[in-house]
């Protein structure tokens, strides 16, 4: 049953090179995208950060957004 | 009116929807590779070289609507200028490549052992490898063009173009003598596949649909935090 599901009757090579390319290069974009997500919400939680107090409550009042992001990256560090 | 269409509220739905989808992905892709490398049966003739149809067809159908979706959306926005589509069209752009690539290379490795090559300029491969290069250029015009206003009317006038392409590829089978099999599956006519095949590539497919959404909303929730980050300069 094993070999069977390895080999295929001389076909393996091919459907597991398939399967093993795409969901490779599925993992990887998922990676990638993920990382640069992460670095965005970084990046934009640290700049409002830098705002001075009275600019950061407006901003945070107004969007939504900046609210969410600055709230989970606070909730990770 | 629109205000359910405004960035904050899409990008709430955006983290409810990703959540969602990681919650069932896993499952659902266990599932999916257990039928098409399993439980599935080999075909009469090609034997269990088959079972790359579950990755190469729903790659294409990705690849083909992900396109065809591009090109309505960038047609819709000469019309509009609703600025939400072309964010839209720029997270899609990345992953109709990525699945055009997949479908032409899996398409090659399943040619070894069908047809006896890896490569052939078959119509219905060079329509793909012309699809894959309209995506390229797309992708290529917003990292290249520093204008974002230009950079969004340069892809769309590609993408309208690249249009044309659907139906040559959709057809391509039909109207020249080509390596490639005719459709299998025919939304309008009688599909040739046994039920014991189509239920595994119908769930392969919801797979990396729901795979491809993900990677659209992250990219896309990217994109607001992006503009909201260059909207944040003002403050400075």
């Amino acid at each position: 049953m094993i070999s069977n599901l390895i080999f295929m009757n001389g076909y393996g090579v091919f459907v597991w090179a398939s399967f093993a390319l795409t969901f490779l290069v599925c993992a990887v974009v998922y990676y990638r995208t993920s990382k640069t997500l992460k670095k965005y919400e970084k990046e934009f939680a640290k700049e409002i950060e830098a705002l001075s107090t009275e600019q950061k409550k407006v901003v945070l009042e107004k969007s939504k957004v900046a609210s969410k992001v600055f709230s989970s990256f606070n909730k990770t560090i | 009116m629109f205000n359910f269409l405004s960035n904050s509220n899409i990008f709430i739905w955006i983290e409810k929807l990703i959540n969602f989808i990681h919650s069932i992905f896993f499952a659902l892709l266990l599932a999916a590779l257990s039928f098409a490398l399993i439980f599935s049966p080999p075909d009469y003739l090609q034997g269990d070289s088959v079972r790359i149809m579950y990755v190469h067809v729903p790659a294409a159908w990705i690849g083909l609507a992900s396109f065809s979706c591009i090109a309505l959306l960038s047609i819709l926005n000469f019309i509009f200028r609703v600025k939400n589509l072309t964010l839209i069209t720029k997270s899609i752009a990345p992953i109709g490549l990525m699945f055009t690539c997949i479908a032409i290379v899996t398409g090659s490795i399943w040619g070894q052992p069908t047809w006896g090559t890896f490569w052939a300029w078959d119509a219905r491969i060079t329509s793909m490898v012309i699809l894959a290069l309209f995506y390229f250029i797309i992708i290529a015009s917003h990292k290249l063009i520093s204008e974002e206003a230009k950079a969004n009317k340069i892809s769309s006038i590609i993408a309208a173009i690249g249009l044309i392409n659907i139906p040559i590829i959709k057809y391509s089978v039909e109207w020249w003598s080509t390596l490639h099999q005719p459709a299998s599956i025919k939304i309008t006519g009688t599909s040739t596949i046994h039920s014991s095949m189509l239920m595994p590539l119908l769930l392969m497919f919801l797979v990396l649909i729901m795979y491809c959404a993900l990677i659209f909303l992250m990219k896309y929730k990217t994109e607001i935090i992006r503009i909201k980050k260059k909207n944040l300069k003002r403050y400075d």
